[in-house]
């Protein structure tokens, strides 16, 4: 019986590829994982192995077509179908689930309405027994899991309904976290009085503090051999396969040659790079006899993979800096009188079972000079060329937690008290700590602050929580001598407490006197704390 | 009527209101899609008209009458008179109870019923020719097609049904008097039947088969039982034999028999009959098998090809070739069971409205209602042992059975295979009384994945022929109570 072979997921997600070559024609034969065509997808040009024995009966796409995931590329007439009893049907050795997906033509059942592109991928029916229950295949089949690979916990390894849901559970566990790393917004640095901060210091120190599973540089570059350290790099499969062989990073290999912009990487310069490491690493053998430091476990570096929370942290960072032209404006202001204020307040707070820091002045002050200034409180809809002024104000505070930065958002913040403002941020940053915050109290932030004063420093260049316009770095509050001016003119020399402020901004929209303006704004309330009061 | 040519549109079309169409077109129904159902003659398919039913309903009648007429053990003295008219007429009674109930449901489960013989007319549509003159022709364009279309008797060379001489299966349900001599070409499940129906009406019965034994798919100790009954009811049997002509005489006709070629004859040269065999008969009954209808279809127009047998072959979903088509029942491959087609039907509605179903069965039982019963269902040893499993088996004769003896049908036997280290049960066999009922059991076990553990330890009601099931699990385990343990 002909077979169906759909294009599968040949990227990480990837919904479509260039089909850029087809290496069969019809009437040829072909044996499992045999190349069959070329397909370039936006991270890799890749070979696609065919999933069965058979003969080729029919291509459906035509070279330099893009083809989505799942639509069928070509048509078998497989091997050893005949000897299949029909009952068993089409789930023949082929049976590989992954390969296999959604429905491509379900757009087309217009009666069969749930058969939308969010079902599960359609599960092929295992070939022979399944130690299971109906109601469990089934409950597979929605699920979209293969029921011959669950483990079944019943009596002899029978499978019950709850081994398929556990299955399904841990395969969406594996997406969730993909999904639940892409959320959280992502400016710089932390909050809170306690907590550390400092841009991208602090984000490391995070992840430095989660590190997980540290994988030791399996080919070190010795000195003398530059490593490219790129981050992709596309190559054929057996030049990737001979990279593995030699033992070394595929994107290390240096290379002049491109392929639409991405480095290409021939065996030749495979080979060409692994033998000049065996060269320099003959040398470093000389080296390290002579007394070289190596790090404490013997390796001159450790590598561990740049994923997860810690890749789409550096992802929106990058987004932001390429995105919006940065101008970081600095000033320092007298906080001598918030100090007192907060001294004063803090036993009273205290008796309310809050503790009050100084990030619900600073939060205060900063929605009083964003009313004073609206072009700050601002977005740029890039998709429609409109600048949006933000009417409400929602204040996100950057927390450093274990599993990275993250910035729960204080809503309506101009419609709540010093209290309440400093208990729901609490409340929030601990929740971020605790990762129990849930993603829609990280979102829809119109400002971000980040004290990088906690661990110490002054001076900083934060970078925006894109599509927000602005952040507000605070330094640390330090005792500094100031000059100042008494009732009758006369200048002195005092010792004050001095908070130094960095706020970053998007110069697209916001130019450089307004975010001058509204510094001063926020250092008018800073420095005379009862103004807050007014507001 | 529709005259002329009116082009309509459905979701879902079914053709062929057959135990795989009718069920299709009320689970798609039930499931809020449009759907038409196109019928050529009769609701209810082969096996509701022709088959399962009608048959089932002489085989109880004529059971009757024989029970009755042989029990003087019991005590009791009887020799009934049968009137063949009135068993047909209670036979049509049934029939037509049933498909009168197919039709109602499908209206009331909203299903668009046509009559007439649907043909492809592209990969969308179909033109349906109207029964009658005159009546017609119309098109429907479809999104969704199940072809239900499923089987018919096979008609060998010389040997062309006529109702009258010639007999098919459905000829053989609708007599009205009691032949005196009849030939059964074939010693298959319908043949096999259909010669017990009328032995036990008092017909001399001679059964022609090429093979050299009774129902070939089963085992040799499931169908040595049945063969021994059908011997004892006085059928006589030909193995190695193929019918290759008949001729009318002037009382009844003559059926010429010759060595089968499949193997040489040398089945019946073992029995030392080589020549040709004449036998005398009033009718011939020609039951050696049957073949998927898809002739009426015009399958190229829809860009589909049977296979080498005849069938349309499909994938886990029921699907064709072309994918918004499937196919369900005898026309959609072996084994040609009602119950398989029904299964697909579900299957093939709940897959067009989007549902997660699949043929994913783990066994498909069957069911043979010869004197005595079989029922059969998932592996045989043999089977178990070819797929690798290591086949733990038990059997228990109805000999032992209590209940057995008490209705006085001690033939017969159930066999349950297992699998060794896991336990679980992989198929059983079972000849002897209420076969067909007792393997429904064994078929629910196989699917839940019990074990014979599962199985022994389930209380059963004595005195019942189930608790057999039970000891036979027993048996593989090795602790039965009422059988020695081998």
């Amino acid at each position: 019986m002909p077979q169906e072979f759909k294009l599968p997921d040949v990227g990480e997600g990837v919904a479509e590829g260039e089909l850029v070559e087809w290496l069969v024609e019809p009437g040829d034969t072909v044996e499992e994982d045999q190349a069959v065509a070329k397909v370039e997808t936006d991270k890799a040009l890749v070979d696609v192995p065919s999933p069965y024995n058979g003969t080729v009966k029919e291509l459906l796409a035509e070279e330099g077509e893009m083809v989505p995931v799942g639509n069928v590329i070509m048509v078998y007439n497989v091997e050893g179908e005949d000897d299949l009893d029909d009952t068993s049907s089409s789930a023949d050795a082929a049976a590989d689930a992954g390969t296999e997906s959604a429905d491509a033509d379900a757009g087309a059942d217009d009666a069969a309405a749930s058969a939308d592109a969010g079902e599960p991928e359609e599960v092929e029916t295992p070939e022979g027994r399944v130690f299971a229950p109906p109601s469990a295949r089934k409950l597979a089949r929605e699920l979209g899991v293969d029921i011959s690979q669950v483990d079944g916990t019943g009596p002899s390894g029978r499978v019950t309904d709850a081994d398929v849901q556990a299955h399904a559970d841990a395969g969406a566990e594996d997406d969730a976290g993909a999904e639940e790393s892409a959320e959280p917004a992502t400016a710089d640095a932390d909050a809170g009085e306690a907590s550390s901060g400092g841009s991208a210091a602090s984000a490391q120190t995070a992840s430095a503090q989660t590190a997980s599973a540290q994988r030791t540089q399996q080919a070190p570059s010795p000195q003398g051999v530059e490593a490219a350290g790129r981050e992709k790099t596309l190559a054929a499969p057996a030049t990737r396969k001979l990279a593995d062989e030699k033992g070394v990073d595929i994107d290390d290999v240096p290379t002049d040659e491109t392929r639409d912009g991405e480095a290409f990487v021939t065996p030749e310069a495979v080979t060409e790079y692994a033998e000049a490491m065996q060269e320099a690493q003959a040398a470093d053998a000389g080296a390290m006899a002579a007394g070289e430091t190596m790090g404490a476990d013997g390796q001159r570096e450790t590598r561990e993979p740049y994923k997860g929370v810690r890749k789409t942290i550096g992802d929106a960072m990058a987004n932001s800096k390429y995105t919006a032209p940065h101008v970081t404006h600095h000033d320092e202001v007298d906080v001598t009188e918030l100090v007192e204020t907060r001294k004063r307040l803090k036993g009273e707070a205290e008796e309310r079972g809050i503790r009050l820091t100084y990030m619900p002045f600073v939060m205060k002050a900063v929605v009083a000079a964003l009313k004073e200034y609206p072009q700050v409180n601002v977005s740029l809809d890039e998709d429609n060329e409109e600048v949006v002024t933000k009417h409400y104000y929602n204040i996100g505070v950057a927390t450093a937690t274990e599993a990275g930065l993250m910035v729960p958002v204080v809503d309506a913040a101009d419609r709540k008290g010093l209290l309440q403002l400093s208990s729901e941020m609490n409340e929030k940053v601990q929740k971020a700590r605790d990762r129990t915050i849930s993603i829609d109290e990280m979102r829809g932030g119109t400002f971000t602050i980040t004290n990088i004063g906690g661990i110490g420093g002054e001076y900083a260049t934060p970078i925006i929580n894109h599509p927000e316009s602005a952040i507000l770095a605070l330094g640390e509050i330090k005792k500094k001598p100031r000059v100042m001016t008494d009732e009758n003119g006369e200048d002195a020399i005092e010792i004050r407490h001095v908070l130094t402020l960095s706020l970053s901004f998007d110069h697209r929209i916001i130019d450089g006197a307004d975010g001058a303006r509204f510094t001063n704004e926020v250092k008018k309330y800073l420095e005379n704390p009862e103004l807050l009061l007014l507001e | 009527m529709v005259v002329g040519d009116v082009t309509t549109g459905t979701d879902l079309l079914v053709i062929g209101a057959g135990p795989g169409g009718y069920v299709a077109a009320i689970r798609a129904g039930q499931l809020g899609l449009d759907v038409t159902l196109v019928e050529k003659d009769e609701y209810g398919g082969a096996c509701l008209n022709r088959g399962c039913i009608p048959s089932k309903a002489l085989i109880t009648a004529t059971g009757l009458k024989h029970d009755a007429a042989n029990a003087e053990e019991m005590g009791i003295h009887a020799n009934p008179a049968v009137d063949m008219t009135q068993m047909m007429s209670w036979k049509d009674g049934v029939v037509d109870q049933l498909t009168g109930g197919v039709e109602k449901l499908c209206k009331a489960n909203g299903v668009n019923l046509i009559e007439g013989t649907a043909e492809f007319d592209g990969e969308n549509s179909v033109r349906i020719v109207h029964g009658g003159e005159g009546q017609g022709s119309e098109s429907l364009d479809f999104e969704h097609c199940i072809v239900a279309t499923g089987s018919r008797p096979i008609q060998i060379p010389g040997f062309e049904f006529d109702g009258e001489h010639v007999l098919s299966s459905e000829h053989a349900l609708s007599l009205e008097s009691v032949p005196d001599e009849l030939v059964v070409v074939g010693a298959g499940y319908i043949g096999m039947e259909l010669a017990s129906v009328y032995a036990k009406l008092g017909t001399d019965v001679t059964v022609v088969e090429m093979l050299d034994d009774v129902l070939p798919p089963y085992e040799d100790d499931v169908s040595r039982v049945v063969k021994k009954h059908a011997k004892d009811l006085g059928v006589e049997f030909h193995f190695g034999y193929s019918a290759s002509d008949w001729a009318e005489t002037d009382d009844g006709i003559v059926v010429t028999a010759s060595p089968a070629a499949a193997d040489g004859g040398q089945a019946a040269e073992a029995e030392g009959e080589i020549e040709e065999l004449e036998l005398q008969a009033d009718k011939v009954l020609v039951a050696v098998g049957r073949q998927p209808v898809t002739d009426t279809l015009n399958l190229e127009a829809a860009g589909l090809e049977p296979n080498e047998q005849g069938f349309l072959e499909t994938d886990d979903r029921c699907r064709t070739d072309v994918e918004h088509i499937m196919a369900v029942g005898d026309v959609a491959g072996e084994p040609m069971l009602a119950h398989k087609g029904s299964k697909e039907g579900q299957i093939a509605a709940e897959v067009v409205a989007g549902e997660p179903s699949a043929v994913d069965y783990q066994a498909m039982p069957a069911a043979v209602f010869t004197e005595p019963e079989i029922g059969t269902v998932g592996l045989t040893e043999a089977e178990a042992e070819e797929q690798g499993f290591e086949p733990a088996v038990g059997k228990f004769p109805f000999q032992a059975s209590g209940r057995a003896l008490t209705t006085g049908e001690t033939d017969g036997f159930v066999r349950i295979v297992a699998d060794e280290p896991s336990g679980f049960v992989l198929g059983a066999q079972i000849v002897g009384p209420e076969a067909s009922e007792l393997v429904a059991e064994l078929g629910l076990a196989i699917e839940m994945g019990a074990t014979l553990e599962d199985v022994a330890s389930t209380v059963h009601t004595h005195p019942t022929l189930a608790e057999a099931v039970m000891e036979a699990a027993e048996n593989a385990l090795g602790h039965a109570i009422h059988t020695l343990n081998r």
